[in-house]
């Protein structure tokens, strides 16, 4: 117990804050992947398609994360089906923020205005063709910031794997804070990581939001 | 319809598995034909399982785990856990067994059996040397800082007629921090901490004042694996007779084990 701070631990640390990178990476392709058929079924014309997803987003949105993981982990173990640590954060993460990014993107998607979908109807478009020529482009753009804001929270999110035996870097700093007794600059460190990962992704945000703005109405002087 | 039949057959087919492998599992001829054995430890919980500063498991658990795979020809795998999770890791098979500060308790021994104990842990409420404090009179109404969870927390929670103000703190190097800064005079773990907390900081140095209780820890394993039971009860009797098990406590705890347990 006690000793200071040494290249070890970093190194330790840096091990974790891979792994917080490869969740969040897995969190977002996997629930960005299947939030996206979310979305499309929450808007389908088929009655049971918008019941189902709808039914799936209440569900999942009204469970902790935490909840999900474990059942995933431990839950399925105990009635026969042993996944690896690292399917069960995969799917878990998956299952959860799929919830999340499906309903951000149903509301972008609705949020492009009507007179849009008609027209695009009037110029003889089937559906499928409205969506992805004339509904997705728009929305995509209204989707942006609450997307970054939402990719931010999957990052923090993924420290709760450590309830699976994951060390990702929060654990990380709470095995090193329990070996050295200085959680002051231990834990000041874990928020200058963390802080590193979110902040360029909100500034790439900012970025795609100026870009996509070119061409779309100018701001109103005053 | 047609999906509700194919989630129930999943059930079925699942629970038959998991009845398959009940039947026909012993985890003692699965250990010894992997050549490997997944213990269950938790690394944040000094001075039982920690860091070294090379980053090296280290601790009274750790060196347990190694002395009994060393004895046992068997390599050794650290399932990492952490306090909430060593149960289910061993119900649920991802751990073969528990080594992890896992004190015996009756609600405990429903769930999972527990070995022969291999240590004890003496729990007392420490506070500031200062403070005059003798009994759980003194301590009344007195903030007493716990690690959520422990058995601290769980012995003192019960104890309602004695009006402690407990503070629940999310485990012990928070807790010893509070102690350190001077958010908590008074603190309920093992004596190995509340020595710590006057080494981090001089200037308040604590002392146990009432004791707790001491608790055996023991070897936590599944339910029902009476071969590997009585292969680490073996292990944990000849150990303790030879003296592995005292050095390696007092190495770590700077305290011999109750003479109890190293008379038996």
């Amino acid at each position: 117990m006690g000793g200071d701070l040494n290249i070890n631990h970093l190194e330790f640390l840096g091990h974790g804050a891979l792994w917080t990178l490869g969740l969040s990476a897995m969190a977002l392709i996997g629930g960005g992947l299947f939030g996206f058929v979310l979305a499309l079924a929450r808007i389908a014309p088929a009655r049971a398609l918008r019941w189902a997803s709808g039914g799936y987003i209440q569900l999942i949105q009204g469970t902790p994360l935490l909840v999900i993981l474990f059942l995933g982990y431990f839950g399925l173990a105990a009635i026969g089906f042993d996944l690896s640590p690292l399917v069960a954060a995969g799917a878990s993460l998956t299952i959860y923020n799929a919830a999340y990014f499906g309903e951000i993107w149903r509301g972008c998607i609705q949020s492009v205005p009507k007179p849009q979908w008609e027209a695009a109807e009037g110029l003889g478009l089937s559906r499928t063709q409205r969506m992805f020529k004339v509904i997705l482009p728009q929305a995509i753009r209204i989707a942006t910031p609450p997307t970054v804001g939402f990719t931010v929270q999957i990052i923090k999110n993924t420290s709760l794997a450590s309830v699976i035996g994951f060390v990702e870097l929060a654990r990380a700093g709470q095995i090193i804070n329990n070996s050295l007794f200085k959680p002051f600059l231990i834990y000041a460190i874990i928020a200058l990581i963390y802080f590193a990962m979110c902040y360029p992704i909100s500034r790439l945000s900012r970025r795609l939001e100026r870009r996509m703005a070119l061409g779309r109405a100018q701001p109103i002087p005053a | 319809m047609k999906h509700g039949k194919i989630i129930l057959a999943a059930l079925a087919a699942g629970m038959a598995f998991a009845t398959v492998n009940v039947a026909k599992a012993d985890l003692l001829d699965d250990i010894m034909k992997a050549k490997k054995i997944r213990i269950a430890t938790d690394l944040a919980i000094p001075p039982s399982g920690m860091m070294d500063s090379a980053m090296k498991p280290t601790g009274s658990d750790v060196e347990t785990a190694q002395l009994l795979a060393k004895d046992w020809g068997l390599q050794l795998e650290f399932i990492q856990t952490t306090g909430a999770t060593r149960i289910p890791n061993v119900q649920t098979g991802k751990a073969d067994i528990i080594i992890s500060t896992l004190s015996v308790t009756p609600d405990r021994a429903k769930v999972i059996d527990f070995s022969k104990p291999y240590a004890a842990l003496a729990s007392d409420v420490g506070c500031l040397k200062s403070l005059n404090i003798k009994s759980w009179d003194d301590l009344k109404d007195k903030k007493i800082g716990v690690s959520r969870g422990t058995t601290q927390d769980t012995m003192l929670s019960k104890m309602t007629d004695k009006h402690l103000n407990l503070s629940r703190y999310e485990d012990d190097a928070t807790m010893v921090t509070a102690a350190v800064s001077g958010q908590a005079d008074c603190i309920g773990t093992s004596a190995t901490i509340i020595a710590q907390i006057g080494k981090t900081n001089p200037a308040r140095v604590f002392e146990p004042k009432v004791p707790i209780t001491t608790f055996d820890l023991a070897v936590g394993m599944k339910k029902g694996e009476p071969r590997l039971m009585e292969k680490v009860n073996a292990w944990v009797e000849a150990n303790i007779k030879n003296g592995k098990l005292n050095a390696i406590y007092k190495k770590f705890h700077g305290a011999d084990l109750p003479p109890n347990m190293r008379g038996s």
